[in-house]
């Protein structure tokens, strides 16, 4: 599909908003799946990639990208200007179950954080109690945060501490379940690391989780077996792709 | 269909046009049947098939290299049972030739697997993979010897009633060679390439960037040695040959077609653009009209002709 880039920004240092309109299937998209973008035209870069849908306006019909620039593809991403086309797949994969009226947790760290937008967004229309603990390492690396707090309690965590709390998002996420506080469902996105600290944190509790994963794909529709994690029994192997990018926890090895 | 100027005939298979996925680059087609029909392909070609369920190797196991990329996939696939359950029955049910690629670590393991895919009726074609480089005597030892290669072929050929391809490894010092011992064997056919080896180190951690060190490129990169081999092997056997290696456009196809290939496979460029098959198949039937050309036999091999 082509589609028009309507909208990019800085939203801090290394970090990208990226908007664009045209033909899309906008009301397919379920929060956690992502678009495979193209790179250039030539043969330089011959496999897409992978961004998370970090937010869909059913109403304008535009979807935004929130991405971090960390090589070549995601540079010239970076470089599109308003009007430019955009070669694009999606929405690809599997995302979060939407519940209706539960307790629920988000977590986020990072570059994980954006595709919990458009989560928070429409769990928040199904009268869910939504709190909500993001991750980031400074302060000038956290971005969305007035979105985000219309949707629910935000506790920011810092690294150094330059914003809310100091250190990772489980040192926060320790202190609240010590209170006593129970959710029902826990929605995270993030470093590999933290998704294996919180599954941890949260073992032998009634809390139902579901993680978002990533891995260097090549399709990216479920045809190449590129991308793969293998189930928590270690008996089947999960394409991130199409099986994924979210699950239960309990399903997958982290 | 109005690229009848594609119609191809080859080791008794008539083929509606000679462009087909190449293995383990289409999964079993149901991927892509979600953006067209599969029944505009020349044939589907599906994904390494063992006797047992493969994981496969680590990840990361594909990445990106300039104009290509690297794969060390490692045969995954859920084995022969759960395919002829399962996915080759779903395939069956389009009008489309299938051919099944079959991996093996032994000459008996091969052999179980050929005749199962050949004795299920769900098939039209085999295609002998004994050039992955990605798993430890997983077919590769059958890829560089001859005579080995030779003595597996003819086992394959004695429980198949399917034709044979053999598909062969570039890694070799003859390539030319390895394509005689398979005629020799009794092969129906060869296919060619599959992947060359190589690497990728990441300068951040000092490290290869896959898992397993190594990997097979594929890409538009490797369409020079694809086309060389080709035309190489075509000059020394009588059997038909389906080449493939980066290829991406109509022209790409028809230059293999030149060089000696009866038909094409197309692997990376569905990666880079799900339509590719469809794509390559509309534009080499063009350039055909565009340049008078009735039938692919009158251009096959007339680079050396
Ligand atoms: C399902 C999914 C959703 C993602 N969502 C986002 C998002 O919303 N925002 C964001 O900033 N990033 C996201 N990523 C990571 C993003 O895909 C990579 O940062 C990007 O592909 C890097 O490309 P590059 O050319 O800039 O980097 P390079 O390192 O030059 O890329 C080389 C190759 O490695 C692949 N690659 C590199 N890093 C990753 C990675 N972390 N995950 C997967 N493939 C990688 C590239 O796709 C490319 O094929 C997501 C990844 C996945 C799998
Ligand atoms: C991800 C990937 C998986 C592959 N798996 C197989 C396989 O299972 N069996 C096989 O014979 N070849 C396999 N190949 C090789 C391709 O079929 C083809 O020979 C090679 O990629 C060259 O063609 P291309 O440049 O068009 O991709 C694979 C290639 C890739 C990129
Ligand atoms: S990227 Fe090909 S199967 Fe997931």
């Amino acid at each position: 599909m082509i589609v028009r880039v309507d909208k990019i920004m800085h939203v801090s240092p290394d970090i990208w908003e990226l908007s664009f309109v045209g033909s899309f299937p906008y009301e397919q998209v379920n929060a956690g799946q992502f678009v495979n973008i193209r790179i250039g035209t030539g043969y330089d870069h011959i496999l897409r990639r992978p961004i998370s849908i970090a937010a869909v306006d059913q109403e304008n019909k535009r979807l935004t990208l929130v991405f971090r620039v960390v090589g070549d593809g995601t540079k010239w991403l970076s470089g599109r200007r308003v009007g430019d086309d955009l070669d694009i797949l999606g929405p690809l994969g599997t995302g979060f179950p939407i519940v209706q009226g539960k307790s629920i947790l988000i977590v986020g760290g990072g570059i994980g954080i954006p595709p919990l937008y458009q989560l928070a967004s429409e769990l928040n229309e199904k009268s869910n109690n939504i709190q909500m603990v993001l991750g980031f390492r400074h302060q000038a690396d956290c971005f969305w945060l007035d979105r985000f707090n219309q949707l629910g309690e935000v506790t920011i965590t810092t690294e150094d501490g330059s914003l809310g709390q100091a250190g990772y998002v489980t040192d926060t996420l320790g202190k609240m379940k010590a209170t006593g506080k129970v959710w029902q469902y826990l929605y995270s996105c993030g470093p590999m690391a933290m998704l294996r600290a919180i599954r941890e944190q949260f073992r032998g509790t009634s809390t139902q989780g579901y993680v978002s994963l990533e891995e260097k794909m090549a399709c990216g529709v479920g045809a190449c077996y590129g991308c793969v994690c293998s189930s928590e029994n270690q008996q089947s192997a999960k394409r991130i792709c199409i099986d994924g990018p979210v699950f239960p926890w309990q399903e997958v090895a982290l | 269909m109005s690229e009848g100027n594609l119609r191809v005939c080859m080791a008794g298979l008539e083929l509606r046009n000679p462009v087909m996925p190449a293995s383990g680059c289409f999964g079993f087609g149901k991927e892509y049947a979600k953006y067209y029909p599969l029944d505009q392909l020349g044939a589907v070609v599906v994904k390494a098939t063992t006797l047992k369920p493969r994981f496969g190797n680590a990840t990361p196991r594909v990445t990106e290299v300039r104009s290509g990329m690297l794969n060390a996939i490692g045969l995954a696939n859920p084995g022969m049972d759960q395919v002829l359950n399962h996915d080759l029955p779903w395939l069956a049910k389009h009008d489309v030739p299938i051919i099944v690629n079959v991996a093996g670590q032994t000459e008996d393991e091969y052999c179980q697997v050929v005749a199962g895919i050949s004795d299920s009726g769900l098939a039209q074609a085999i295609e002998l993979n004994v050039s992955c480089p990605n798993v430890k005597c997983g077919g590769i030892s059958f890829g560089v010897d001859p005579q080995v290669l030779s003595n597996l072929v003819e086992k394959v050929k004695r429980v198949s009633t399917l034709p044979v391809f053999v598909k062969l490894s570039p890694n070799v010092t003859s390539i030319r060679d390895m394509a005689v011992a398979a005629e020799q064997g009794g092969a129906d056919g060869i296919s060619l390439i599959n992947t060359l080896i190589g690497m990728k180190i990441d300068l951040t951690t000092r490290r290869p960037v896959l898992a397993n060190k190594i990997g097979g490129l594929s890409g538009p990169g490797i369409k020079p040695v694809a086309i060389r081999m080709v035309y190489e092997v075509a000059q020394a056997v009588t059997i038909p040959i389906i080449g493939m290696g980066g290829i991406y456009t109509g022209e790409d196809g028809i230059e293999f077609i030149m060089a000696g290939a009866t038909a094409v496979m197309v692997g990376t460029a569905n990666f880079t653009d799900p339509y590719a098959c469809p794509t390559i198949i509309k534009e080499m039937s063009q350039f055909m009209e565009d340049n008078g050309i009735a039938n692919l036999n009158d251009i096959r091999g007339c680079a050396y002709a």
